[in-house]
């Protein structure tokens, strides 16, 4: 039946002057979740700075007490077998999950709304095609597999893990933006600055790519979640950080030890994963909401 | 005058607003005879939408309330109608033909199985009975070969096609009352010609009332029989079609007629935009609604509302004005 | 365009244009077919016809979005279409546009001031201090205050949207601008209120512009010239008091009956448009022709002078058999 029709006038209402950006805020901050989410992110970030300018975490290859020290109020976590302080081991590894979830978020990012700029625009091309061919072999490699791959290739190199990941992670942000440029390069506003005399890279940087940063954002966030996870996996495995120290490096080592009951590697490490992998799932989940441009204002 | 079809009598929709309830349409009240058109005219932001949304029990949302004192179809009071007797009611006694054809059609499901589901919800149960019922139906409304139609998926239509299929939808059940809200904004003027025709034969033809809501006051005078202009939730003139496009009342049917391109032999007179906007719901003035954009407003008009009351003496004219402009005066001088 | 008078020169023509669109199954679909059209300098063209009848695809070949398949558009003279691509947007200061949808015709993360902005910054006009006075002035041109310089898209009307469009495609000075329905999406304060600020746009500043509808009342109401289409075909063209007045045409005939009429019968045209894809042969519109005859179906006409006007200028032409 067709009376579900349009119940409501659109009254030219005068609207109080207000950027489209603060109505993102306002629906971030009705997120409990999400400012819970971001609180524990914050919180994350703060150690990670701490260590990362030098106040925290610096002991962590020390061998300085003896080794399987029980929790004191020296040594928090304990040590372990090699004497190492594990509470330092886990604020290091902080810094070292949060600069890998960045780095990989941020690359692969770039490089997936490049690339899916490109292929959107000229949908149908001999580019597009490329892109969606390497796309598609790229996503259907196991991802160990390939990493494992890359990591043996790249033999001793510290960066292989992060090309290994950035190169299987931009494919899904390539395909949204892809999409959603598809979507936009009919709109009239695009058009508009084409008629304008705009050059097409300078049309997309300018009016396309702006009006795909929700998609951005909320993938970024998401590709963060992805990247840690799989840093602490890679590591665990033995494929990812090597002189360093992780908590996939910590589980590893707990594998052996939680048969002689001690749990301290498995808890230092784990405990604190789940928060950041917590914290970055609730803001990714949030952004997407806040940031979804087809949910009617609140 | 014919018998009355439908009679509305303070009918008025509320929508919640800071503090207290909106009335963003008050206290409409007019009468459809049988196989009458009759046009409800305005700007976006009138209500006029949302009176014909009422009209089918159709409050708005989000948390819309109607209020309405009387409104009778065919003899049937319906103002205390809940939701599920609504439900049998639209389509079987008054039937909405809305504005966009695209969106009131499922996408994903042939016209015809749309038709037919209308159909043996308002009581015919055989499948193939109601296909039948479903290709005259559509045959009525002028779409050739309507057994192929009938097979076709809504955007394999164009524009003036799916109108008509919604059309069909809307006269399945043979209902008194047909609300077409702005049925014809979307289409082509031949096609827009082709379904206006459509509308007034049934009318004619089978006694069905017809409320056609357009912001096109020079359609309106061209089609209907007679004409209602809404402002503010208000009804502020009304008058046969001929009489009222001859000699406006209020100034504010005057300045929407100075704003409608003309197309009559000769010089068309140069459009005049209404002075404004529309004010949102709540900000309306104190007095008449219309006074902050009327040329011919005074003190009694910002203090006093108006009452809808015959005007000038006009047979059938009525107007909601202190100042109504005479016949023979010049226009809207903005 | 040997001649001595440097009027006759017109400021845009275009000469048997054809625009294809790419269709399913690798068949090619002509949008526009054959089109010519002059446009005067400081004049309006109206362009009429229905949806599917190519006259949106004619304005975007005429901006540089849509590829031309054949025939030349010349501005002041100049062949555009052989010109290389960064040429080309040399000339697009002086042919600037206005869309049909209010709702998308201006980029929402951009304040309406950025948008203003980008024309001057493109075409590299004047000093960046003289912007704000540049700008003050053709929004007082389309009737709109300052204040709406910090906003944003989705804060305005869709009149005022529209109106903040006419803006920018004032801004550079142009000497055309191309209206693809314009307030065809407007409430009809709001239509009456661009259409008084287009008139006024063309009497303070000479501007000259292509105007696309499908409404004929509103071509009435500011196009000098008219150009009616139907299938990607110009069917008719002329001075629009007499295209008005004595269509010659009998589909500009059916159009005009079709907006005047009450819905009462023989005042709409049968049936639909055929599919452009598979044009008729013959005349285009002799499927739906209440006048059709025999070699309407065989022959496509040419065009006729239906009426010459007193200084000769601008012809009244028609394609159609009734007038060989």
């Amino acid at each position: 039946m067709n009376t579900g029709a349009d119940t409501t006038d659109t009254f030219a209402a005068p609207l109080p002057a207000r950027p489209p950006s603060s109505r993102v805020w306002r629906r971030l901050r009705d997120d409990r979740w999400g400012l819970f989410g971001l609180l524990l992110v914050l919180g994350y970030f703060g150690i990670s700075l701490a260590v990362w300018s030098g106040m925290a975490g610096q002991d962590w290859s020390a061998a300085s007490g003896g080794r399987w020290q029980p929790v004191s109020a020296e040594y928090w976590f304990g040590t372990n077998v090699l004497g190492q302080d594990i509470f330092q081991r886990s604020l290091y590894s902080v810094r070292v999950a949060f600069e890998i979830g960045l780095l990989v978020a941020a690359t692969s990012t770039l490089l997936g709304a490049l690339l899916g700029a490109l292929a959107g625009w000229r949908s149908g091309s001999a580019a597009d095609d490329a892109v969606l061919f390497v796309a598609g072999v790229l996503d259907s490699i196991p991802f160990y597999l390939f990493v494992a791959a890359v990591a043996f290739a790249m033999r001793g190199n510290p960066w292989a893990m992060h090309f290994a990941m950035v190169a299987t992670f931009w494919t899904t942000t390539c395909r949204l933006v892809r999409a959603e440029v598809m979507r936009l390069k009919s709109r009239e506003f695009v058009q508009s600055a084409l008629a304008l005399g705009l050059s097409a890279p300078r049309t997309v940087l300018r009016h396309v790519l702006p009006n795909t940063v929700h998609v951005l954002l909320a993938q970024g966030a998401i590709v963060i979640v992805a990247a840690i996870k799989a840093e602490v996996i890679l590591s665990f495995l033995g494929l990812g950080v090597h002189d360093g120290v992780s908590w996939g490096l910590m589980l590893a080592e707990s594998t052996q030890e939680v048969l002689a009951g001690r749990f301290n590697n498995l808890l230092a490490a784990s405990l604190p994963l789940f928060g950041i992998l917590l914290g970055f799932n609730l803001v990714a989940d949030a952004l997407q909401d806040a940031l979804d441009p087809r949910a009617t204002p609140a | 005058m014919t018998a009355r079809i439908l009679t509305v009598r303070d009918l008025s929709v509320r929508l919640p607003a800071a503090g207290a309830d909106l009335a963003v349409v008050d206290r409409v009240g007019f009468e459809l005879a049988a196989g009458e058109i009759v046009a409800l005219v305005g700007e976006s932001g009138c209500g006029k939408t949302l009176t014909a949304a009422a009209l089918l029990g159709i409050p708005p949302e989000p948390g819309g309330r109607l209020e309405i004192r009387t409104l009778k179809i065919a003899g049937r009071e319906y103002s205390s109608l809940d939701e599920r007797g609504w439900r049998n009611a639209r389509g079987r006694d008054i039937a909405l033909v809305s504005q966009d054809p695209l969106t009131a059609l499922d996408p994903v499901i042939r016209t015809g199985t749309q038709l037919v589901s209308v159909l043996r919800r308002h009581g015919i149960h055989s499948r193939g009975e109601a296909a039948a019922k479903a290709r005259e139906l559509l045959g009525e409304v002028g779409l050739p070969d309507p057994a192929g139609m009938m097979r076709r998926f809504p955007h394999q239509l164009s524009g003036g096609m799916r109108q008509r299929v919604l059309i069909a939808m809307a006269l399945s059940c043979d209902p008194a009352v047909v609300v077409a809200d702005e049925p014809t904004t979307a289409l082509d003027v031949t096609t827009q010609a082709e379904i206006l025709h459509l509308l007034r034969t049934r009318a004619r033809d089978r006694g069905t009332a017809i409320l056609l809501v357009t912001h096109d006051l020079s359609l309106a005078a061209r089609v209907c029989d007679r004409i209602l202009v809404m402002y503010g939730g208000r009804i502020v003139e009304q008058g046969p079609a001929a009489s009222l496009f001859e000699s406006p009342a209020h100034p504010y049917t005057a300045g929407l007629m100075a704003a409608v391109p003309q197309l009559t032999g000769g010089d068309p007179p140069v459009v005049k935009p209404l002075p404004g906007q529309v004010p949102a719901p709540g900000h309306l003035p104190p007095g008449c609604g219309f006074n902050n954009r009327c040329p011919r407003a005074d003190t009694i008009c910002r203090k006093q509302e108006p009452e809808l009351t015959t005007s000038n003496g006009a047979h059938l004219r009525e107007v909601a004005c202190h100042r109504p402009q005479r016949p023979g005066e010049p226009g809207n001088p903005s | 365009m040997n001649t001595n008078t440097p009027t006759a020169t017109p400021l845009f023509e275009v000469r048997d244009l054809r625009v294809e669109h790419a269709a399913p199954g690798g068949q090619k679909l002509n949008a526009v077919n054959g089109v010519s059209l002059r446009l005067r300098e400081g004049s309006i063209l109206g362009v009429v016809g229905e949806s599917g009848c190519g006259k949106s695809s004619l304005a975007r070949a005429m901006l540089g979005l849509l590829p031309v398949a054949a025939g030349s558009l010349f501005y002041r003279g100049q062949e555009l279409t052989t010109l290389a691509s960064r040429r080309r947007r040399g000339t697009q200061r002086g042919i600037q546009h206005v869309f049909q949808d209010p709702a998308n015709s201006l980029s929402p993360r951009r304040t309406i001031r950025q948008t203003l902005e980008e024309p001057l910054a493109l075409y590299r006009m004047a000093g960046r201090d003289e912007w704000p006075g540049r700008i003050a002035r053709v929004l007082e041109a389309v009737g709109l205050g300052s204040e709406l310089l910090d906003r944003y898209p989705n804060e305005l009307s869709g009149g005022q949207k529209q109106r903040i469009a006419l803006a920018r495609a004032l801004l550079p000075d142009p000497d055309l601008i191309i209206a693809d329905e314009p307030v065809s999406s407007l409430d009809v304060s709001a239509q009456a209120r661009v259409i008084e600020r287009i008139r006024h746009a063309r009497k303070t500043f000479g501007t000259a512009f292509l105007l696309i509808s499908h409404d004929l009342a509103v071509i009435r109401q500011l196009a000098d010239d008219v150009s009616v289409m139907y299938l990607g075909r110009l069917v008719e063209s002329g001075p629009a008091d007499r295209v008005f007045a004595e269509p010659a045409h009998p589909y500009t005939q059916a159009l005009l009956a079709a907006a005047r009429g009450n819905g009462a019968p023989g005042s709409g045209l049968k049936g639909e448009p055929p599919s452009p894809l598979t044009p008729p042969p013959g005349c285009v519109f002799h499927t739906r022709c209440p006048r059709a005859m025999d070699r309407c179906s065989r022959l496509n006409p040419g065009f006729t002078v239906a009426a010459q006007d007193d200084c000769g200028a601008q012809t009244h032409l028609v394609r159609c058999h009734l007038w060989n």
